[in-house]
Parts: C-alpha cells; structure tokens; sequence
C-alpha cells in the first residue's frame, strides 16, 4: 500500500465512522429475551424491535409476554430497547424521520395521532374498529383512532378521575372516620379543612390537594360533562369554555382555595409540593391523583398507610369524565415485518391473559373490558375498585391537535391564575377558549 | 552569464513538493478529521436550524423526500418571524421569554462584575498560603454538575422545609415562596427570578474569579508602585489603575458571561420549568420546550436565529465599547 492509498483510506475510515455514529441517544442494552424455540424448516426468522419506556415494570410485563409470543413463534425473536421518559419521547421525535425506530412502539395514546404518518394502520386480518370497540373501553381505544383509521391497540385505561388517595395518619389526627364515605363534595371538603395543618404563616398540610397538574384538567372536563356541557363545539370544529357548566365548574373549584382553604394554590401546586411527592410525606390528607400512582407509592413508602377511595361526583347522578388514552401498542410504517408486528399487538394487547398479566404487572386499570371485569385484577390490585366501578362513564377526551399543549401550556396555568387570583373565572375561561382553538388553525 | 530563469512555484507546487509533502500530509491527517467533525456536527446542524426557521416542520409529520422540507411541513418564508409579533400563545411565550432572557443576563453580568473583582483583588491581596484555599473554595460550585446546583438549592429555596426560609423565621422574619409565587417581586422583577440569578451567580462566578486573579498577576506591580509614589490610596489604586489595566479582561469576561447567561437551560428548568407564570421561562428554555415538548421545530429554529442574532449584536456591541489599543 502506497502512502497515497493509506490516505485514502484513511479518510474514508473517518467518513464511514462519522456517518455511521448513532445520532439518537443509546438505548439502554437490550434485554435479553430467552432463545427462541428452533424455527421450523423453510420459515423466515423475523427479528422484531420493541421500544417501551424504562420502567422496570412495564419491561417486566413485556418481557413476559414476549415469551409467550415467542413459544408460540419459535421464528419469531422480539428483543426490547428501553429509554427514560423523556428521552424516550425526544428520540421518537429524531429516529422517526430517520427512519431507525423499532418495528413494535410501545407509545402512550395520546401521541398516536400526532404521530399516525408514521404509524401502520392495524389491518383488518387482525382488528377492525368496530370489533376492537367491542373489546377495549372506548375512552382509550379512540386514542389510537385517528380520521377513521385504527393505528395501535390500547393496554391501559388512563384516569385520573373517580377516586382520591386518603392518608391514614392524618384522618386518625384530625379525629376523622376512616375510610371516609362522602356523599358529595361538601363532605369531602369539611373533611379536607379539618386535615389543614399550618406552620406559623404557611400551611404544611393540604386538606385536599387537587392542584395536581394534569389532574386539574381532568377535573374541569369532568365538571363540565357532570353538569351536562360539553367543550366540543357542535361540529367538532374547536373547543368552547365559555358555557355556564365550565364557569360553575371553575367557581366551585375556586371557592374550595378562596372560602373553604383547603389548600393554598402558591404552595400546593404541579411545581411546587407536587401531589404525588407531598401526599407521601404526610402535606396532604387527601390526593387527587391517578391510581397509576399506586404501585410505585407503595414501593417507595411502604411506612405510609394510605387507601384509594371513591371521589364523590361535582354534579348529577354519573361520574361522567373525559380521559386520554394510556399506553399501549403501535406498529412501525418502516417495519419489514409488519404483519407479525400486528400479531404481536393484538397478543399483547387483546388476549385476556396477557392483558391482565400486562395491567397486573404495572398497575394500570385495563383498557379491555373482559380484564376489568375479571375478579383476578382486584385480587391483584384491590385499589382499582373505585375506578373500575365508573370506567363506563369516560369517554375519550377528543381529537385535540396537541394534548401536551391544550394540558400544560394553556388549561392548566389559566386555573392556577384564577386559584391564585390573578385572574377572574371570565377571564380565564375566555383565555382558555381562545388559546385552546388556536390549535386548530389550518 | 545569462541563463532561463526558473518559474517560481505557485503555492500548490509549493506546498505539494517533495519536500513540503510530509508536512503537508501530516498537517492534513491532523486536520481532517476535525474538519470533516465539525462539518458533520456544527455546520450541517447549524445549516439544517437555519433552513428549519422557514419551514412549518414538525418531525412528526412526513414531509416531502428526501429532507422533510416541504409537503406536510411547506415552506412559511418568513411566516415564523412574522407571527412573533402576534397574539398566538407561542408568540406571547416567546416575547415572555425574550424579556426573561434580556433581563435575566442584564443582572447576571453587572453582579457577577461587582461580586467577582472585588473578591479577585481581596484574594489577591491576602497570604499565598491561604489565597491557594479561598481559590478551591471559591470555584469549587463551578466544578458542580448544574443539575446538582439546581436540586441542592431548590431545597434551599423549599418555602417549608428550606434552609433560607428557617434562618429567616429563626430571625423573627417570615418565609418567602421563592420559587412559585407570581405575586412576589423586588425592583419589578419577580422573586423566581432573583432567586434563579442567585443560584446561577453562585454557581457560575468561580470561572470569572479566577479569570480576574490570573489578570491581576499579569498586571506590572510598577504602575501600582508608581500610583503608590504619587500618593493615590487603596480605592484610587483600585479604581484608576486596577480597572483600566483590567479592561481587555473585562471585554472577555463579559462576552463570556453574556454568552453563558443567554444560554441558560438546565437550572431553570429544573428549579422553575419556567414558572411561575413564565416569569423565569427563558428564550433556550422555549426553544426546548417548543422543539421538543410541542413538535414545532421550525418554530423553534425561527426563536433560535433570534437569539443568536441577539448574542451576536451584544458580543460585538461590548467590544467596541470595551476595546483597547494597548497592552502591557
């Protein structure tokens, strides 16, 4: 080889390198799936990607059903890729114009339409709409149905409404029955003022700590829907706050901070004393919070007793609410086998067994009908019986063209300003309007 | 006697004759790969948030082969800069954040100044033993991972169970919510923010401390001996002879510093995630926010252009004005 040559090549070494660095951040390694069963003579062996959040549990219960699907696949080897959270979504956002994400996405179904150019439509061989609706809850299915295409199958039922988290310790102290049985809310808030605690000039504990971030949304679509609005215009159009139900709603939740004090919205908020961080080390008597939060609480502080109890409704006899839907499986448009990818969707999302186990696993209420009504998931998880009890009242929250937007940037910081009081309930609900149909500008 | 005169060699021949090629070859190995690094990781990045400030891209959208200009993410022009003047939520979070920004590294700087050279004279000033141990004192935070700063004093700051609040209380003062009270505010900037300058202060002057004391030695003890002999006293010294023979340092410092507090991300977004109310949402934190939180990349890359045309303008606005003709 002349120097020349070794130049060359050399340099051409360092393009390839460079070229082929990863631009998407590593995922963690991948786990390693139990060797599949021999293939049979003349069968393709398919290799199949998995991408889910690193959630240990939520890797464990694929890991499981993955298994299964491979003994019944022996040419079938399906190998996970895990990221954090929000890593998890930034490399979706990089690999999915690149071309490089996994054949199976784990992704929550909020996101599935945002993302439905890039998805696999489930095809008909495996599942129509019609039939999925048959078998999954409505409110999280129509997460993964986008302008009449289904993209992906739901695993979890995402709620946030129909139950709070109660402390033990602090009801005890205050002198209050335990487990409460509110009839209304008003019950709920003479108890919530009893368990206020303060410290020389600030409250330490929250009587009720609603100002939960994502959870206050919830509540006000729940309130509107209780009271008989709607916040969808008549033709889908947009979305309206300007209603009586939507002002009731919010007045009522704002004479709980202003008249009742139950909590302080400054102290008590998303950003600060989170309800999922202060509940825990006993600020709060009563946490509106999802049951999602459950399991992990009752690793985290095994020392505090608490219990998930029914919420009273805000209004009339159902405890109508909106959720988005919650996690659940999608497959690649870039994926070379997408008909295996599809079967492994339906096994892990639509078959009881795997369903219960997947829900079982990482404590989140199902989204197929036939594992809430299975005796074995409240044998497994007894804090789900309230939210299964109103799992018929959701609905889907609706085709909103940014959820993360519509939740964080615009209905959130508009109730904290009125609880907050710098801002009126007109002013907020207008503001929200406003903002919320700027979203669906062409 | 006459003879051909030979050509001269141009300077390829030059540089490629036999006697420059090894040269020539070994300054090219060494340079190659870093050329063709910062080809691949600055330019084309910088080029592609260029061309994305004129695009309505969304990288959840599939546009038009083979980049994904055009088709679902069509060409807007100018449309991005334009709409930062409007009533759309992006464009009053942008301005909120341009305030931020403009305000955040307007206080940054003249306090940074006022904390670091004074204490660089001091330092300079006492025994060597123990100038060595307030030098390692003072810049350890520097060395501290931000994320880390950001926790500890996101603790510090905890209206309840926080350090500040317990040595006010424990004065007979009451607790302030420093980081989530929209309400709160000193000289009309709100109180998150001064407590967010703070803890970046804290954080970040080690760098400029150290900076001044390494200027201070190089300044000749002559002109302070020479001020000295004329009868000037410790403030004169300080003020007529020390600052001016800092200024080339200070021009670097500055720009630095300006720089380094226009970009500020991860300890806002840890203690405040932009709150209350945006009062601390900055333009690198809205760019975050909006690029990969909301998908709007274009967007996105339209908000960084404006901050890197602020950064530009300030950088070549402080040296001219901090410019010198001399040196010693």
């Amino acid at each position: 080889m002349n120097r020349k040559k070794f130049w060359i090549l050399a340099a051409a070494l360092t393009i390839l390198t460079l070229l082929t660095a990863q631009c998407t951040p590593s995922p963690q390694a991948p786990v390693a799936q139990p060797a599949a069963q021999e293939a049979a003579p003349g069968e393709e062996q398919i290799e199949l990607r998995m991408w889910t959040h690193q959630n240990s549990s939520f890797i464990a219960a694929n890991e499981i059903i993955i298994e299964r699907f491979e003994k019944e696949h022996p040419n079938v080897n399906i190998t996970i890729e895990s990221f954090p959270y929000d890593v998890f979504i930034q490399t979706l956002q990089t690999s999915m114009p690149a071309g490089t994400e996994a054949d199976i996405i784990e992704m929550f179904g909020s996101w599935v339409c945002r993302y439905a150019d890039r998805l696999a439509e489930v095809p008909d061989f495996v599942m129509t709409y019609s039939e999925a609706a048959e078998l999954f809850f409505k409110a999280p299915l129509d997460g993964y149905y986008c302008d009449g295409k289904l993209y992906g199958l739901p695993n979890e039922f995402n709620i946030e409404n129909g139950a709070v988290m109660i402390n033990k310790a602090l009801f005890e102290e205050a002198g209050l029955p335990y487990p409460p049985a509110w009839k209304n809310t008003q019950d709920l808030l003479a108890n919530a003022q009893k368990l206020v605690k303060t410290d020389g000039d600030m409250m330490s504990v929250a009587g009720y700590h609603f100002i939960s971030g994502d959870g206050l949304t919830f509540q006000l679509l729940a309130g509107i829907l209780q009271r008989g609005g709607e916040y969808w215009k008549p033709d889908g159009s947009g979305l309206v706050f300007t209603t009586p139900e939507a002002k009731a709603t919010l007045e009522d939740m704002k004479s709980w901070v202003t008249e009742y004090k139950v909590t302080d919205p400054f102290l008590f908020n998303r950003d600060s004393n989170w309800v999922g961080n202060s509940f825990f080390v006993n600020q709060a008597g009563i946490g509106f919070i999802g049951p999602w939060i459950v399991p992990e609480a009752r690793r985290q502080f095994p020392e505090i007793e608490f219990d998930y109890v029914p919420l009273p409704n805000y209004a009339g006899e159902k405890h109508l609410f909106a959720a988005d839907a919650g996690w659940g499986k999608v497959v690649s448009a870039n994926s070379k086998h997408q008909e295996m990818a599809q079967e492994y969707v339906k096994f892990a999302t639509a078959n009881q067994e795997n369903a219960l186990t997947w829900n079982v696993a990482t404590g989140t209420i199902p989204a197929l009908k036939s594992v809430a009504a299975d005796p074995k998931i409240l044998e497994e998880a007894p804090w789900f019986e309230a939210s299964l009890k109103v799992l018929d009242d959701g609905r889907y929250v609706g085709p909103l063209p940014d959820r993360d937007l519509f939740w964080n940037e615009i209905v959130y910081p508009h109730m904290l300003a009125v609880f907050q009081e710098s801002e009126t309930v007109d002013e907020a609900l207008q503001a929200i309007e406003t903002e919320s149909n700027a979203m669906f500008k062409p | 006697m006459t003879g051909v005169r030979k050509p001269r060699p141009n300077r390829w021949q030059r540089a490629f004759s036999t006697q420059n090629r090894g040269r020539s070859l070994f300054v090219a190995s060494a340079l190659t790969p870093l050329m063709l690094y910062m080809l691949f990781w600055t330019l084309l990045p910088v080029a592609w948030a260029i061309s994305l400030a004129f695009f309505d891209y969304s990288p959840a959208r599939i546009g038009a082969p083979p980049l994904g200009f055009g088709g679902d993410n069509p060409f807007v022009g100018l449309a991005n800069f334009q709409n930062m003047f409007g009533d759309l939520k992006e464009a009053q979070q942008f301005r909120t954040g341009l305030k931020n920004t403009l305000i955040f590294a307007t206080l940054v700087l003249p306090l940074n100044l006022a904390i670091t050279i004074p204490l660089a004279v001091a330092i300079e000033a006492i025994h060597v033993r123990v100038k060595t141990l307030f030098r390692f004192v003072y810049f350890l935070p520097t060395v501290t991972a931000s994320v880390g700063v950001a926790l500890i004093w996101g603790y510090l700051y905890h209206p309840q169970q926080g350090l500040i609040n317990m040595v006010i209380r424990a004065v007979g003062g009451s607790g302030r919510i420093w980081l989530t009270d929209p309400r709160a505010g000193f000289l009309g900037v709100p109180l998150a923010l001064w407590s967010i300058i703070g803890t970046y202060l804290w954080w970040d002057m080690g760098y400029n401390l150290i900076i001044f004391i390494a200027a201070l030695q190089s300044i000749p003890r002559e002109f302070r001996e020479a001020a000295q002999v004329d009868g000037a006293n410790t403030w004169q010294l300080f003020w007529n002879v020390t600052i001016p023979l800092l200024r080339p340092t200070l021009l670097f410092v500055c720009v630095l510093t300006m720089i380094s507090a226009f970009q500020t991300f991860d300890i806002i977004q840890i203690m405040t995630a932009g709150g209350p109310q945006d009062q601390t949402r900055v333009m690198v934190l809205d760019i975050y926010l909006n690029a990969f939180r909301y998908q709007r990349m274009g967007w996105a890359g339209a908000v960084s252009l404006v901050l890197f045309a602020m950064i530009l303008i300030v950088t070549f606005v402080q040296s001219r004005l901090l410019r010198t003709k001399w040196e010693y």
